[in-house]
């Protein structure tokens, strides 16, 4: 199949941050010092190949930016300062917008207007919807229980209206991702039972991020530690997710503290807030290179999940020490925050909770596929004489 | 002709003032109109192309620093008005020197001879200060001695000075010159011993320029010459004192891989072939006189004094040529490539001396064997004749040459001489492997092409890839890249790393540059006047640059120009207008100059 060649491609990715790719004087280093580049997954150079040529059909269907996790030695070492880094991140955002099938997401890489105008519009919403929700069936000054402001039944209700809705999408995205680059990006169809074989990786990947960790190694800073804490951040996130879409009328029983659901919550709170917080302040002090460039999206990314957290542990700080309306004003902020979050999900970079581990995945079954099938990889130079 | 002029100034950093400019160039004759553009965005052809049709322009004018970046948007805003594309002229503020306190008249002069189609450098000659017929040189390398030798065989006279021991400068290091693998000696000590017999030349070795004082045409300049300890005229290269010396130190023409005393020959063939001590090093002078002293019981001609002392030299010049060469990039800041770390990762300059016939090898290419130093007990590395051959040698291009953390420009020669160095492995070691990482490979000159291809014919790896780093593993060096040509990461067992180490101006430069006011471009390097149209004049009269020193350039190249500037220098002693500051002439003289032709 013949590729089209899109020459407009470079000028698309600047508006998702990879601003420097036509410096590239395609020298390889970036290659040589990557700890993920392999034989078969060869990055960053390629990609930046890839773009510099405006080969927008093969790149979709790579899985390439998914491998890399930034830990910014290409960029260090560019002689052309082209910023590989970055631009590998920049086309994680373009893959995600490409993975979304409603366009959304595209819309909101590309205008930070749009993407906060949506993320008030619906924090609005949600928080009109609920005060009169509230203000019909219960009474403000109860935060549980009989007559409570927004019982817990309801809310749990709620959360799972948003979730499936979240659900739907996250779905059909994931879905499109293994078409591109498991039946479109590959050469040959791909045995059924490498599927099976190499399923493991998806769980192992999402739980431990091992290849962040192999990145982290190359650092020599003692407080060097975005592994540990995205790791820490991610798990508090997942518990808070679980909790909140299983448990939540457990975790809302009050005033005393039920410690089988409550503990959890504990930890995944101090999880969330030291992620955030380390995270902001990285960006703000620019320390190391992967932080030097935030995209919008960065910060709108990192700025809602500091304010979930704030409004939670502000209502349950609240709720349990006897102020039933600030907690319940703390609970309305609280979901004005969450319900965007959830619904923005799909549509930024919170994907890669879901695209990473899946593609950490087909990577696997690709590269098991592609070295069963034989193909040459391990050329020799051509030896004229 | 009716002529537009558009200023294109992309970064105005130089405070040049250009609306001053743009006023003065609107009163010249048949200029229609006069824009100042704001750059960036670039202009676009399409608006360009408008104002030549609504202005009726036959003539475009593009000025600024750096015009010629334009210059494609403009000729197709003349293709697209339908006008004659010749007449897209250029008026470069940077490339005719409008720099320091005459910067702001030398612009306008150079619009000046633009709108009017007039060649700058007809109108901008000088003239004016008789001129003294005596030359000094600064710098004793190959650029250095082929101007001497030029402007002394026309019968004038020159002072050749030379900062080290003996002229001959890197080119007396080197083994073969590519692409035609001639014996670099054999063309460079024939010419040094001319030098030194010359009776035109007067040779002061371990010289230095301390102060200029006078005007173009007749410099006074001091010249601090060091003492060199050993009488030349007396000192017949007998050895002894050598043998008896008991200090050992790195012998900087071997470059530092092979050990000399403190009393030495930089090497058999030095001009002039006497003896010098090293003052940093020598225990007597260190001690005040107060410790060993042997070389001066020993030498049988009674020549070694070690208590002379500095003397200045003052002396009348006409002109004064630059030629003080370069200097390697500290290759041990680049930490990827473990220079200083592991043993045998060479610099290129290295690896020049250790396969020269007359290095410490003895021209045989090993690897460095271990001893035990008997003073600090301590293990260090050394070449020794009797050591191991490599089996695989890994070249690596572009060592912070065209790389923004160090050296953003190409270093012109690091491509051909490594392709050199794998030819001399191959050709001296049997059955040893050769990579060579390279980004481009930049086989400009005459036979370079036909060279580079010869080396491919002879079976060397060459990988189309960079090699960012250079490790260790249980005492076996790894190359790590990428082979961008047979998509693979590659990673190389190899025995000895060659790095072709990027090139910077000699560490005396800058102080030189501040003595004589000859300005420097970003890099350190010299500026010269125009690059296109006198690449050897400095905007100073009566100074000139020649070879390394105004920027990186092959053998042939630097003896061209050394050539050139010799040219240019016996001109201004034959043609009798004299010379003067080519800024220092008024803007009045230079329009009127090009008035009187532009009437022509």
């Amino acid at each position: 199949m013949a590729i089209r060649v899109n020459p407009g491609f470079i000028d698309v990715l600047d508006r998702y941050g990879a601003e420097d790719v036509q410096l590239c004087y395609q020298c390889g280093d970036c290659s040589t010092v990557c700890p993920h580049a392999d034989d078969v997954y060869k990055f960053p150079r390629k990609s930046m190949r890839l773009l510099q040529m405006g080969l927008e059909q093969k790149i979709e269907t790579t899985l390439e930016p998914w491998l890399c996790y930034y830990c910014g030695q290409c960029s260090e070492q560019c002689p052309r300062e082209a910023d590989p880094g970055e631009t590998m991140m920049s086309l994680r955002r373009w893959l995600i917008s490409r993975y979304d099938f409603t366009g959304i997401a595209s819309r909101f890489f590309r205008s930070r207007t749009t993407e906060v105008t949506a993320i008030i519009a619906v924090a609005i919403l949600t928080g009109a919807f609920l005060i009169y929700y509230g203000f019909s069936r219960g009474n403000f000054s109860i935060y549980d229980g009989e007559g409570a402001f927004l019982s817990s039944s309801f809310i749990h209700k709620f959360d799972l209206t948003i979730g499936s809705v979240l659900l739907i999408f996250l779905v059909i995205n994931a879905l499109n991702m293994w078409y591109l680059t498991m039946v479109k990006g590959s050469p040959f169809p791909i045995p059924w039972w490498i599927y099976l074989k190499q399923i493991y990786q998806v769980p192992w990947h999402f739980f431990t991020q091992k290849r962040y960790y192999e990145c982290e190694k190359k650092q020599e800073h003692p407080f060097y530690m975005p592994w540990f804490i995205h790791l820490g951040l991610m798990l508090g996130y997942v518990t808070m997710l679980i909790l909140v879409m299983v448990f939540v009328e457990k975790l809302q029983a009050g005033p005393e503290i039920v410690w089988s659901v409550h503990i959890f919550g504990y930890l995944a709170t101090i999880g969330l807030t030291a992620g955030t917080i380390y995270f902001i302040r990285s960006r703000l002090r620019k320390n190391y290179i992967q932080y030097k460039k935030s995209h919008g999206t960065d910060w709108v990314f990192i700025i809602l999940l500091f304010l979930i957290v704030i409004t939670g542990t502000g209502q349950h700080i609240f709720h349990r020490t006897g102020l039933n309306e600030w907690a319940n004003v703390t609970y309305i902020a609280h979901l004005m925050c969450v319900v965007p979050w959830l619904l923005r999900m799909p549509f930024s970079k919170w994907a890669h909770l879901i695209y990473r581990p899946l593609a950490m995945y087909f990577a696997a079954i690709r590269k098991e596929a592609i070295l069963r099938k034989d193909v040459q990889l391990r050329s020799n130079p051509v030896l004229v004489k | 002709m009716r002529t537009g002029i558009f200023f294109c100034q992309a970064e105005n950093n130089r405070n040049l003032n250009i609306d001053s400019i743009a006023k003065y160039s609107a009163n010249l004759p048949e200029v229609e109109t006069v824009q100042i553009l704001k750059s960036p965005p670039p202009p676009e052809a399409n608006f360009i192309a408008g104002q030549i049709t609504s202005n009726s322009l036959d003539r475009i004018v593009i000025a600024g620093d750096t015009p010629g970046h334009f210059k494609p948007v403009f000729t197709k805003a003349m293709a697209l008005a339908g006008g004659n594309t010749d007449e897209v002229l250029l008026a470069s503020f940077q490339e005719h020197g409008a720099r320091g306190e005459n910067a702001l008249d030398r612009a306008k002069a150079v619009v000046a001879c633009a709108t009017m189609g007039v060649p700058f450098p007809l109108v901008a000659f000088t003239g004016g200060n008789p001129v003294n017929h005596s030359t000094l040189i600064i710098g004793g390398g190959i650029a250095g001695i082929q101007c001497a030798l030029e402007i002394a065989n026309a019968g004038k006279q020159v002072f050749l000075v030379e900062q080290t021991g003996t002229i001959g400068g890197h080119m007396a290091m080197f083994d073969k010159t590519f692409p035609t693998l001639d014996c670099a000696a054999c063309i460079l000590t024939p010419k040094m011993v001319s030098v030194g017999q010359h009776e035109m030349i007067r040779l002061l070795t371990r010289s230095k320029l301390v102060s200029v004082t006078g005007k173009p045409g007749s410099y006074r300049v001091k010249i601090r010459q060091n003492p060199r300890y050993v009488d030349i005229k007396s000192c017949v290269a007998c050895n002894q004192c050598v043998e008896v010396c008991p200090v050992k130190v790195e012998s900087e023409f071997d470059a530092g891989i092979s050990l000399r005393k403190a009393i030495y020959i930089p090497f058999p063939q030095a001009v002039p072939n006497a003896y010098l001590v090293d003052d940093k090093s020598c225990t007597y002078i260190l001690s005040a006189g107060k410790k060993c002293g042997v070389c001066v019981k020993r030498c049988p001609k009674e020549c070694i004094d070690l208590h002379e002392t500095a003397h200045d030299i003052d002396l009348e010049v006409g002109n004064i040529v630059l030629a003080t060469g370069y200097e390697l990039l500290d290759v041990s800041k680049i930490e990827q490539y473990g220079y200083g770390v592991y043993p045998d990762v060479l610099t290129s300059i290295e690896f020049e001396r250790l396969t020269n016939a007359s290095g410490t090898t003895g021209g045989k290419i090993v690897t460095k064997s271990k001893r035990i130093n008997k003073k600090t007990n301590k293990e260090e590395w050394f070449f020794s004749p009797e050591g191991v051959p490599p089996r695989s040698v890994a070249l690596i291009h572009c060592v912070g040459s065209r790389n923004k953390n160090y050296n953003a420009y190409c270093s012109r020669v690091c491509c051909m001489y490594s392709l050199k160095f794998a030819h001399l492995i191959k050709e001296k070691i049997p059955n040893v492997t050769v990579y060579e990482f390279y980004i481009d490979m930049r086989a400009f000159g005459k036979g370079y092409e036909e060279f580079a291809e010869r080396i491919k014919q002879e079976g060397t790896f060459i990988v189309r890839g960079h090699s960012a780093s250079v490790t260790m593993n249980n005492g076996q060096l790894l190359v790590k890249g990428e082979d961008i040509f047979n998509d693979r990461l590659v990673e190389f067992e190899v025995d000895m790393v060659i790095l072709a180490v990027g090139l910077i101006p000699s560490p005396g430069t800058e102080e030189l540059s501040r003595i004589l006011g000859v300005q420097r471009d970003n890099d350190g390097w010299f500026s010269e006047l125009d690059y296109n149209g006198s690449p050897t004049d400095t905007e100073k009269g009566g100074i000139y640059v020649a070879g390394m020193c105004q920027a990186p350039k092959d053998i042939p190249d630097t003896v061209a120009q050394a050539s050139a500037v010799a040219a240019g220098v016996l001109s201004s002693l034959t043609s009798g207008k004299g010379i003067g500051h080519l800024s220092s002439i008024p803007l009045s003289e230079i329009e009127a100059r090009a008035r009187k032709i532009h009437a022509i």
